[in-house]
C-alpha cells in the first residue's frame, strides 16, 4: 500500500540532533559525577556511567523498533496500551518496598517503574480519546471519560506512593486547556442547580490554566504571609495574624480601590456586572486563602515541612533541608564558568554531599563544573526542544498526534521545570528524573520512546488522510 | 473560540519559566558568594600543618631544646554513637563529669562568627570537624588508650610534636610554651585556638624565629569528612616548614654544672664571655627541669607548685634580683676616678676608718693596692675627688656637676637601664643622678656627704647579677662590651644586629692594668679576700664582694674572670644568705671557670664542699 521508504525520510532532524546532543551531555554528567579511578572506562558495565551507556543503547535501538513499525498501531493499540501497563501499575503495588515505594518492577538493579511507562499509554489514550470529540460532544459523560484516564493511573500511582510521578500527570491539564476541553458540562450541573440561575457556560470551566496558576499564587502568598508576625503601631503587640486573614485584607483593599476607580471611570451598566464579579472573585479568593491556611495545618508534618523548606519559612540546612541545601551550594559554588569537567567537588558521587548526584540531582554536578555559561546551554536546548515540539505539534494533520506531541511536550516541561526546581530551590524534593540527563533504564528507555514515537508520527504525517 | 492562541499561553508560561529559572541560577552562580562560601564550608578542608618547633643548639652544637613526638586523641562528634561516657572516662583516667566539662570546654573554646546567611553568630565548632580531646598524650599512655579506642566510634589519635629538654637545664634561660590567649589570636592570624605560643624565655623572645612556616593544605571531603582529593591538584597548597635552628652561645654542660653547684642554695650564677657578649651560662637557683612545663597537663600540673615554692625557682635572680653591688662598684670607681684625672694608678689614702667602717689592713698606695684589700675609706677619698671637683663655688652645685659626669661614666658601662638584648625580664637596677636626689632632698640640699655610701657600692645603688658579669666583661675587655645575649645564630643569619655593634666606655684603655692587677692580687696574693678561688694553672682575677642584705645574713659574691692575659670568661656568682664573698661565692666561681676552660674539675674536695652545703634553703615539707 505504501511505498517503502527510507527510515529517516521525514524525519525531524533539529529535534532528532537535540535529543542525541542531550543524550550526550547526559552521558558526560553520568560518567563526571560517578567517575571511579578503578574503572575509568566507559565500557566498564561495573560502573554507573557503563550501564547508563547501555540503556542510552538500548534506548536508541527501541527508537529503531519503534520506528520499524508502522505508527498507526499507537492510536489504534492505545486502549490494549494504555491497559497493559495499568496491569502493571496494579501489579507493582504487590511488590516490596523500594525506598519505602512500591515503584519498581523486576530483579535488583534491572527494575522497571511502570509509572514511566503509564505517562506515554495515558498520553495516547488521552489523544485517541479527545482527537475523537468535536466540541458539541462535550458532555457530562465525556468529560468525565476523559478525567478518568488521568484519574486513574494517578490515583495507582499514589497508592506506590510517588509524588513526583503523580505531580506529573498534572501536565496532561495543559493539553486539555490546549484542545479546548471544557469542564463547563460539570460545573453546569451545579451552577444551575442554584434556583433562578441559567448559565450555558462558566468561564472558569474552559479556562483552568490560568485559574490554576492565580490559585497557587494566592496559596503561595497565603504561606509566606503566615510567617510574618504583624506588630500593631502604638500598641506595641504582637497581632498572631493568620496568613489568610492578611490575604483577605490585601483583597479588601484592591476591592475598595477597584470600586472607588469603577466610581470614577465606567457607566452605571457596566458598573453593576463587575461589582459581580469583583465581589464574587473577593469571595472565591478569601475562601481559597482561609481553605490553604487551614489545610495546611492539617497537613502531616513531613509534607509541612518540605513546603515550609521550599518558601524559606524555615531553616534546618543540615537535618530536613540537607540535601538542597547541599544541592543549592553545589549549583551556586559553579560561578559563571565553572569548575571544570570531573571537578565538582561537592556534588560528585565520591564526596557525596548531594546525595542522588547521579540520578534526580544531576542537574546540581552539571551546573558545579559548567557554571552559569553551561546552564545556558542547557537551557537553550530544552527550550530548544520543547519549541520545536510545540512546531511539530502545530504542524500536525491528525489531531491524534497534535495531543500526542502536546503532552510529550509538557511532560518534558513538568519534569524539567520541577526537577531543575528542587535543584535551585524553587520545589520542594520530590524524586523526578531530568529527561535524557538522570542515570537510570526506565526513565531513559520511557523518554526516548515517547519521543521516538513522536518523530515516527510526524515523519508519517501526511500518510494521514483525515 | 481561537484554540490555537492557547499555544502562546502555554508558550508563555514556558519562557516565564525560564527566564526566573536563569535569574536565579544567574544571580545564585554569578552574583551572590553565600553559596560558593557554603560549598566550601561542605566540601572543602583547609588543613593547616603545622610544622615542629625550630630546634636549638647550643656553643658546642649540642642540641638542648629538641621536638618529641606525642598524641592528640581527636574526637569527631558527628562520628561519635552511643558514647559509654562512664567507660571511655575510665579509659582515658578522667572521670565522668571531667569528660563532659571537656566535650563543653571543646565548644566553647573554638568561639562564634557572624553568619551572613542565617545573620546570627554561630559557633565556628563543626560537627563534622575533629578535635584534639586529650592533647600531648605520650606514647606510653597512648599505646594503652589506643587498643580500646575501636569501642569509641568518633575518636582516634593523631601525632604531634612537643618540645623535649634532653639536659632538664636552663629552664629560666629557654622559657616554655602555653596555649595562645584569645587576645593573642585576635592579634596575630597565625594563631589558632590550642595552638601554642613561646610564653617565656627564649622560645617567647625568638617566637617567629622557631615557629615556622604554616602549611596549608586544601581537601576536598566527603559528607562522612573523609578526605577524598586534594583540592585542584594542590595548586594552592603551600608546605610546611620547620624554622632553622638557633644556636645559642650557651655551654649547655656548664648550664647544667652550675645548676648542680647552686643545688639546695639560693642565688645566680651568670657568665659572658667578654670577646663576644655570648651569655656562656645562667643560672638561677633554684632551678627546675623544663620538661615540667610542657604541655597543657604539665603545665596545670607543675606550674602551681613551682610559683609556690617557698625557694621562689621561677624568680629569675640574675635579671630581676635587684642588690647593691657592693665590692665590684670600687673597680668602677678606680676606673673612672682614674679617667677623670682626680687620682692616678698610684695614688694612696691612709685607711682612715673615721671616714667610713674597715677591716684591718696595710694602707694601700695604689689602685692594685685598694683594691686587694678592699678598702672602703681609700673610695671614699677617691669618689669625694669625682663629685666634688672644685668647679663650682657652692659645694652643693659642685656635688651636682661632679655627679652628673659620674652618672654618664656609669650609664656607659650600661648600668641603670635594661640591655637591648634577647634575654626577657631584665630590671634596669637603679643609677642615682642628680635629679634622684633633687628629689629626694631638694636641689642642691645634697652633696657627697649625702650621698657618700655610693662610692662603695652601697646606698641607692641597684645593679642586677646580669650587670655586674658585664662589669666584669668590660673589665676583661678593657674598655668595651657587647650586648650580653644568648643567641649566637639564627639559623645561618648570624645573630641580631644589635648584638655586633661594640659598646665604648667612657675610660681609656690604659686605665683598667692596674684594677687587674689588682684583681689578680685579689685571688693570687697572700691575703687577697678571693684566694678560694684560686686555681694551679689558670690566671684567675677576681675581687669578693659582700652585699649587704638588711633582711638577713649577708650576700655570698664573687665576681671573676680568666685567665688574666687572653681573657675567655667573665663570671659573677651570687649566693643568697652565705655571708662572707670569699667563701662560697669565690670557690663556685673558679669551679665555673675551670669546667669552661678545661672541661673538668681538678679538686674533686672543693667541689664536693660546695655540691653539700645546703645554705639558707627552704626544704619541701
Amino acid at each position: 500500500m505504501r511505498k517503502q521508504e527510507s527510515l529517516t525520510e521525514h524525519l525531524d532532524w533539529p529535534l532528532f540532533g537535540a535529543l542525541m546532543t542531550m543524550l550526550l551531555m547526559g552521558l558526560a554528567t553520568v560518567y563526571s559525577v560517578a567517575y571511579n579511578e578503578e574503572a575509568p572506562s566507559l565500557f566498564a558495565f561495573s560502573e554507573k556511567y557503563g550501564r547508563q551507556l547501555f540503556w542510552i543503547l538500548f534506548s536508541l535501538f527501541l527508537g529503531l523498533l519503534v520506528f520499524l513499525i508502522d505508527s498507526d498501531i499507537y492510536r489504534r493499540f492505545a486502549i490494549p496500551i494504555y491497559l497493559s501497563t495499568h496491569v502493571l501499575l496494579i501489579v507493582v503495588l504487590f511488590m516490596p518496598a523500594v525506598h519505602g515505594a512500591h515503584a519498581w518492577l523486576g530483579v535488583g538493579s534491572f527494575g522497571v517503574q511502570p509509572a514511566e511507562f503509564a505517562k506515554i499509554s495515558t498520553s495516547l489514550l488521552l489523544a485517541k480519546y479527545i482527537s475523537g470529540l468535536t466540541v458539541k460532544q462535550q458532555n457530562t459523560r465525556t468529560v468525565l471519560t476523559a478525567s478518568s484516564i488521568l484519574l486513574i493511573p494517578m490515583g495507582l500511582i499514589l497508592l506506590q506512593p510517588d509524588a513526583g510521578t503523580f505531580v506529573v500527570f498534572t501536565s496532561f491539564l495543559f493539553v486539555m486547556y490546549r484542545e479546548g476541553l471544557t469542564f463547563d458540562p460539570i460545573l453546569l450541573n451545579f451552577v444551575n442547580a442554584i434556583p433562578g440561575v441559567r448559565y450555558k457556560e462558566t468561564w472558569v470551566g474552559s479556562h483552568f490554566i490560568p485559574i490554576l496558576f492565580a490559585l497557587l499564587f494566592l496559596s503561595v502568598v497565603t504561606l509566606l504571609l503566615d510567617s510574618v508576625v504583624f506588630v500593631m503601631p502604638f500598641f506595641d503587640t504582637a497581632l498572631p495574624l493568620s496568613g489568610s486573614s492578611l490575604v483577605l485584607f490585601g483583597l479588601l483593599l484592591i476591592y475598595v480601590v477597584s470600586w472607588l476607580l469603577m466610581q470614577r471611570f465606567t457607566t452605571r451598566r457596566e458598573r453593576s456586572r463587575m461589582m459581580v464579579v469583583l465581589t464574587l472573585g473577593l469571595i472565591l479568593a478569601g475562601g481559597l486563602s482561609f481553605g490553604v491556611d487551614t489545610g495546611f495545618d492539617m497537613l502531616k508534618k513531613h509534607q509541612k515541612d518540605r513546603i515550609e523548606l521550599v518558601l524559606g519559612l524555615r531553616e534546618d540546612p543540615n537535618g530536613d533541608d540537607y540535601n538542597r541545601n547541599r544541592a543549592m551550594a553545589a549549583v551556586g559554588s559553579g560561578g559563571f564558568l565553572g569548575k571544570g569537567y570531573r571537578e565538582a567537588s561537592v556534588s560528585s558521587v565520591r564526596t557525596n554531599h548531594v546525595p542522588e548526584s547521579e540520578t534526580d540531582f544531576i542537574f546540581c554536578p552539571f551546573a558545579e563544573e559548567w557554571g552559569f555559561v553551561g546552564v545556558l546551554v542547557l537551557f537553550f536546548l530544552y527550550f530548544f526542544m520543547l519549541f520545536r515540539i510545540i512546531i511539530i505539534a502545530e504542524r500536525q494533520r491528525a489531531a491524534f498526534n497534535r495531543i500526542y506531541a502536546y503532552c510529550v511536550a509538557m511532560i518534558l516541561f513538568y519534569h524539567f521545570a520541577i526537577n531543575i526546581g528542587m535543584n535551585i530551590g524553587f520545589a520542594p524534593v520530590i524524586g523526578i528524573p531530568l529527561p535524557f540527563f538522570s542515570y537510570g533504564g526506565s526513565s531513559m528507555m520511557s523518554f526516548s520512546v515517547m519521543m521516538f514515537i513522536l518523530l515516527k508520527l510526524d515523519a508519517q504525517r501526511k500518510d494521514v488522510l483525515r | 473560540m481561537n484554540l490555537e492562541a492557547r499555544r502562546n499561553v502555554i508558550l508563555s508560561f514556558i519562557i516565564l519559566m525560564i527566564g526566573i529559572y536563569l535569574i536565579k541560577l544567574f544571580y545564585m552562580q554569578v552574583i551572590d558568594e553565600t553559596w560558593t562560601l557554603r560549598a566550601q564550608e561542605i566540601a572543602e578542608k583547609r588543613k593547616v600543618i603545622f610544622p615542629p618547633r625550630g630546634v636549638i643548639f647550643d656553643r658546642n652544637d649540642k642540641k638542648i631544646v629538641t621536638n618529641q613526638t606525642y598524641y592528640n586523641l581527636m574526637m569527631v562528634e558527628d562520628s561519635i554513637v552511643d558514647l559509654d561516657t562512664a567507660a571511655f572516662a575510665k579509659l582515658i583516667g578522667w572521670t565522668p563529669k571531667q569528660v563532659r566539662a571537656r566535650f563543653k570546654e571543646i565548644v566553647e573554646g573554638e568561639g562564634t562568627y557572624y553568619n551572613k546567611i542565617t545573620r546570627k553568630r554561630t559557633p565556628n565548632y563543626q560537627k563534622i570537624r575533629a578535635y584534639p580531646f586529650l592533647k600531648e598524650v605520650t606514647l606510653e599512655e597512648m599505646s594503652k588508650i589506643a587498643p580500646h579506642l575501636s569501642n569509641f566510634k568518633g575518636f582516634h589519635y593523631e601525632a604531634t610534636s612537643a618540645r623535649n629538654y634532653p639536659y632538664k637545664s636552663a629552664a629560666n634561660i629557654l622559657g616554655y610554651l602555653s596555649e595562645v590567649y584569645r587576645e593573642e589570636i585576635e592579634e596575630d592570624p597565625f594563631y589558632k585556638p590550642g595552638n601554642n605560643i613561646g610564653r617565656a624565655g627564649i622560645e617567647r623572645f625568638y617566637e617567629k624565629e622557631l615557629r615556622g612556616v604554616k602549611g596549608i593544605k586544601y581537601i576536598v571531603t566527603s559528607a562522612l569528612n573523609n578526605a577524598i582529593e586534594s583540592y585542584a591538584d594542590g595548586k594552592y597548597d603551600t608546605t610546611a616548614r620547620q624554622a632553622p635552628p638557633l644556636k645559642m652561645g650557651m655551654d649547655v654542660e656548664l648550664q647544667s654544672y652550675g645548676e648542680r653547684l647552686m643545688q639546695k642554695k639560693k642565688g645566680c650564677i651568670v657568665a659572658i664571655e667578654p670577646s663576644s657578649g655570648e651569655i656562656l651560662s645562667m643560672v638561677s637557683a633554684p632551678s627546675y627541669d623544663p620538661n615540667l612545663l610542657v604541655g597543657k597537663r604539665n603545665i596545670s600540673a607543675n606550674y602551681p607548685k613551682l610559683a609556690k615554692d617557698l625557694n621562689l625557682p621561677l624568680f629569675p635572680r640574675p635579671l630581676q634580683a635587684e642588690y647593691p653591688p657592693g665590692s665590684i662598684f670600687k673597680l668602677v670607681q678606680s676606673l673612672i676616678a682614674m679617667q677623670e684625672g682626680v687620682i692616678t694608678a698610684n695614688s694612696g689614702f691612709p685607711c682612715d676608718k673615721s671616714l667610713v667602717g674597715c677591716h684591718n689592713h696595710p694602707s694601700a698606695h695604689n689602685i692594685a693596692e685598694a683594691i686587694q684589700y678592699s678598702c672602703n675609706p681609700y673610695y671614699y677619698m677617691a669618689v669625694r675627688r669625682i663629685i666634688q671637683q672644685g668647679v663650682k663655688r657652692s659645694t652643693n652645685a659642685d656635688a651636682e656637676y661632679g655627679l652628673q659626669k659620674w652618672y654618664k661614666y656609669i650609664r656607659s658601662f650600661g648600668l641603670g637601664k635594661i640591655f637591648d638584648t634577647d634575654v626577657s625580664g631584665q630590671r634596669p637596677g637603679l643609677i642615682p643622678n642628680p635629679a634622684f636626689y633633687d628629689k629626694w632632698y631638694g636641689h642642691h640640699a645634697w652633696a657627697f656627704s649625702t650621698i657618700r655610701s655610693i662610692s662603695i657600692g652601697q646606698g641607692e645603688v641597684k645593679l642586677t647579677p646580669l650587670q655586674m658579669a658585664n662589669i666584669v666583661a668590660i673589665i676583661a675587655n678593657k674598655g668595651w662590651y657587647y650586648t650580653p645575649h644568648f643567641v649566637r645564630s639564627i639559623g645561618k643569619k648570624g645573630a641580631l644586629a644589635q648584638f655586633n655593634k661594640k659598646h665604648w666606655t667612657m675610660i681609656n684603655y690604659q686605665h683598667f692594668d692596674p684594677v687587674i692587677e689588682g684583681m689578680r692580687r685579689v685571688v693570687n696574693e697572700p691575703g687577697g679576700t678571693g684566694k678560694m678561688a684560686r686555681l694551679n694553672d689558670i690566671l684567675v682575677c677576681g675581687k669578693t664582694g659582700t652585699v649587704q642584705n638588711p633582711h638577713g645574713e649577708d650576700h655570698s659574691v664573687f665576681f671573676a674572670f680568666a685567665p688574666m692575659n687572653k681573657p675567655k670568661i667573665a663570671v659573677a656568682v651570687f649566693v643568697e644568705n652565705a655571708g662572707w664573698g670569699g667563701t662560697w661565692a669565690a670557690p663556685i666561681a673558679s669551679l665555673i671557670i675551670e669546667k669552661y676552660l678545661k672541661g673538668k674539675v681538678s679538686d674533686p674536695d672543693k667541689e664536693k664542699r660546695i655540691l653539700e652545703a645546703q645554705i639558707a634553703f627552704q626544704t619541701a615539707n
